[in-house]
């Protein structure tokens, strides 16, 4: 055996050597890191015993920044400086962050941001300076990274570090940045109900499909897995990524509020001990009907009948995505063999009690659901840094998003639907909308929805230098490619020429540290009039796009016009073209905007027309071949 | 390993039929993924990687192609030079278009709401045993090398499949996903 595994290719170290590898849980609530000690892979505790590392940072203006237990004991005398939650604001902007907070009350943070990038990456003001979601991770992977390193004696040489699977491309971004910003050797990002498959599938051998239930503090995750042979296979996937136990502890949270005639809660001191009796009152729940609560000179009972009354609606969109999932999957209730639980939330009697009633089957409970994902980090760790066998086991992961690109009319056209087995390279052919189109514009989105809008936009990139051909004859060809960390990378390919474009999809606001720097020091050095006239530049090409494509669209369609529209039309192109010889970018920008309203209502009839037509394709067929 | 010159299935040693044994493909899958999965050369250098994740994406690929009735008849097809994106009329007989357009109207005259979810599951089982009876015919046609025959079963496929996904929107609709 030992001979046939050494000869094995570029999977087996040479040398037998316990390299020191680490699976870590970077959870909304709270973080775990766990690495096989002995023969078995078990989580990792700090000094004074404890495992769960409160996911809690809290910055002072002297002192280095306290993480965990610590951080957390300051909650209630300075919130402002102590963050919780902030893999929550990962990936997101300011107005991503506000939006949430709008539909979901459990996000409501109360610090105070940077106000003058809301467009950009959130900086939390702290006593300590501005503080980002990556900078406030990176602090809590450094503080689970020493606790490893001292508890095992020496230095890491990668970790696997678990994200919801329902983490989009800027989220697991910037996983992977917080890691890098201190000297982590990220080997993999693991799916995190996955990473809980691992943890049981190996201590049992099962066989079958098996569903995980991941109710976290802040996210919510469905996976249906198929196990065979060691080989996990993700069948598919769901989730909510603003759903958690935090918003069990705030429908507690109002009921206080309600009950006590407390209004609305301004005061961050007072929000963090109302959180507190919530948190408090829900625990006592978990082994008792009924529960005495004292707030704020108020006394109340607080029984179970109670909360499963305030949290029906939490639960039933719990229930709601299983069933989902299920159905992606093509496999039935019945079908499922076992559901593990994963999460501190999942203890909470009600949620067992309708994930037992769903499924006609209890849940397994063996492994602690705070600490199964990281377990399977674990033991992934050490597969991957080469410790375990090869053959033992493999993820065989999907994308838990659909990927397309923006095609006319802002509809988007999905290149990689979700579910799809990781990694995974498609391609796809486009082509030009306009005679003589030289450059064409790629905006990569990730959604389930049909409208752009309503998508996430990942990346805009150009092909240019496209030769001149009449609309329709160009081929381009449009290949994402997946990688096993489930990071995209696009490329787009004009057939005849070869020319190619390519971008490695990273959001603007998920720069690396290194990226941002260099941006403000060429910012920096370069002229104002050189981004004037790149300004000017790209406000000149969308002009043009914008006049083309409303000139032959009139040459088609121009009959759908009355002779008001044409002249109103005619005019904003004249003004445009003036523009774009004479005028600023601002100018330019201006006219194209206004030229884009005049011709509005053009373009919606138009996309009825042929939409009409696309449609009716069939019954033309029907017509045709039954008069052969 | 070499995949550019194996069809699907000779990439997964199986033999080259429409029933194929799925359970057979699978295992195959999953045994050569084990082999080739960019968890497999984490510490290879990074040529080595990226092959690894070419070779992997391509398996996964071809899997998705042979797993999946409706891809996997329009890749045979393909195999033997048909250009399965053109469809012509002789493709498309009357009887079939009969069928889709009761088909369709019994599917648009149900009830938007949630009394319509038996009307709805009794449909899908009607399109999934049409399907079924399709599958086989295709499956025979094309061993008795009826290409013209199979192509026409195909769009019919097609066609049915693209029903059974919006009667699956529809039962998504009414349950309020």
């Amino acid at each position: 055996m030992a001979l046939l595994q050494i000869s094995e290719p570029g999977s087996k170290p040479e040398k037998p050597l316990h390299r020191l590898a680490v699976g870590i849980d970077l959870g909304t609530t709270n973080s775990l890191v766990a690495a096989s000690r002995t023969s078995v892979v078990e989580t990792l505790a700090d000094d004074s015993g404890s495992h769960l590392l409160p996911s809690v940072v809290h910055y002072s203006a002297e002192l280095e920044p306290l993480v965990g237990q610590r951080a957390l004991d300051k909650l209630a005398i300075d919130p402002a400086n102590t963050i919780i939650s902030a893999k929550r604001m990962l990936g997101k902007n300011l107005l991503d962050i506000q939006a949430d907070r709008d539909t979901n009350k459990a996000t409501t943070f109360l610090y105070q941001f940077n106000r003058d990038n809301s467009d950009s990456i959130p900086q939390i003001l702290t006593v300590a300076g501005l503080k980002s979601p990556v900078q406030i991770s990176a602090d809590i992977l450094g503080t689970l990274s020493s606790r490893a390193e001292s508890v095992l004696g020496g230095k890491l040489e990668g970790v696997v570090i678990t994200v919801p699977a329902y983490f989009n491309d800027a989220q697991r971004q910037q996983t992977k940045e917080a890691a890098n910003m201190v000297g982590l050797n990220v080997l993999r990002l693991l799916n995190e109900p996955t990473a809980a498959a691992v943890a049981y599938g190996l201590d049992t051998n099962d066989q079958g499909k098996i569903i995980i239930f991941d109710l976290g503090g802040g996210t919510f995750d469905v996976s249906l897995l198929s196990l065979q042979r060691g080989v996990f296979e993700v069948l598919s996937t769901g989730g909510d990524t603003n759903l958690g136990g935090d918003d069990f502890d705030r429908v507690i949270m109002d009921w206080i509020c309600a009950e006590a005639g407390l209004g609305e809660i301004t005061d961050s001191k007072l929000f963090a001990r109302l959180r507190n009796a919530a948190i408090a009152a829900k625990h006592s729940l978990t082994d008792m009907d009924v529960v005495e609560i004292n707030c704020e000179n108020w006394q109340g009972v607080f029984n179970r009948t109670k909360f499963i009354e305030l949290s029906a609606d939490l639960v039933n969109r719990t229930i709601n995505t299983c069933r989902r999932v299920i159905r992606d999957a093509s496999v039935s209730v019945d079908e499922i063999d076992n559901i593990v639980l994963v999460g501190g939330a999942t203890r909470m009697p009600v949620i067992q009690e309708a994930v037992a009633e769903f499924f006609g089957k209890r849940a397994l409970t063996e492994i602690d659901p705070d600490k199964v994902v990281a377990i399977g980090a674990g033991i992934q760790a050490d597969v991957l840094i080469g410790n375990k066998s090869a053959k033992d086991f493999l993820l065989l992961d999907v994308n838990p998003l659909s990927l397309g690109i923006e095609t006319m009319g802002e509809l988007v056209e999905k290149i990689i639907p979700r579910n799809t087995t990781i990694p995974v390279a498609r391609a796809q052919e486009f082509t030009t909308f306009k005679d003589n189109q030289t450059v064409m514009s790629l905006h990569v989105v990730q959604g389930e929805r049909e409208l752009v809008s309503d998508c996430r936009s990942l990346a805009r990139f150009e092909l240019r230098e496209i030769p001149p051909m009449v609309a329709g004859a160009a081929k381009i060809r449009v290949s994402f490619q997946v990688d096993a960390d489930g990071l995209l990378s696009v490329s787009a390919e004009e057939l005849s020429t070869g020319i190619i474009a390519e971008i490695q999809v990273k959001p603007s606001f998920g720069l690396s540290a290194d990226a941002i720097e260099e941006m403000l020091q060429s910012s920096q050095e370069n002229a104002k009039s050189d981004m004037e006239v790149r300004s000017k530049g790209e406000a000149r090409l969308e002009a043009q796009q914008l006049i083309e494509a409303i000139a032959s669209a009139i040459e088609v369609d121009g009959g759908l016009l009355n002779e008001k529209e044409s002249l109103l039309i005619k005019t904003a192109i004249e003004e445009l073209r003036r523009a774009k010889t004479e005028g600023g970018s601002v100018e330019i920008r201006d006219l194209t905007e206004e030229l884009n309203r005049v011709s509005g209502n053009f373009a919606a009839r138009r996309m009825n027309l042929h939409i009409g037509t696309a449609l009716r394709g069939e019954s033309i067929d029907v017509i045709e071949s039954s008069s052969d | 390993m070499q995949t550019i010159n194996k069809n699907y299935f000779q990439l997964f040693s199986i033999p080259e039929i429409y029933q194929l044994d799925i359970g057979l493909l699978g295992e195959n899958y999953r045994g050569m993924q084990v082999e080739m999965h960019p968890d497999r050369f984490v510490n290879a250098p990074e040529e080595e990687k990226m092959r690894s994740v070419q070779r992997s994406s391509a398996l996964n690929q071809a899997y998705d192609t042979l797993k999946d009735p409706l891809k996997r008849a329009g890749y045979m097809l393909e195999l033997q030079g048909l250009n399965v994106e053109q469809v012509s009329q002789h493709d498309l007989g009357i009887d079939l278009l009969m069928e889709q357009m009761n088909l369709r109207e019994s599917l648009d005259k149900l009830p938007k709401n949630e009394s319509a979810l038996n009307a709805l599951n009794r449909l899908k089982k009607e399109v999934l045993e049409k399907l079924n009876s399709r599958e086989e015919s295709f499956s025979n046609m094309f061993m008795d090398s009826e290409l013209a025959t199979a192509k026409k079963i195909f769009h019919e496929m097609q066609f049915l499949q693209k029903l059974l996904i919006e009667i699956n929107q529809g039962e998504e609709q009414r349950l309020g996903y």
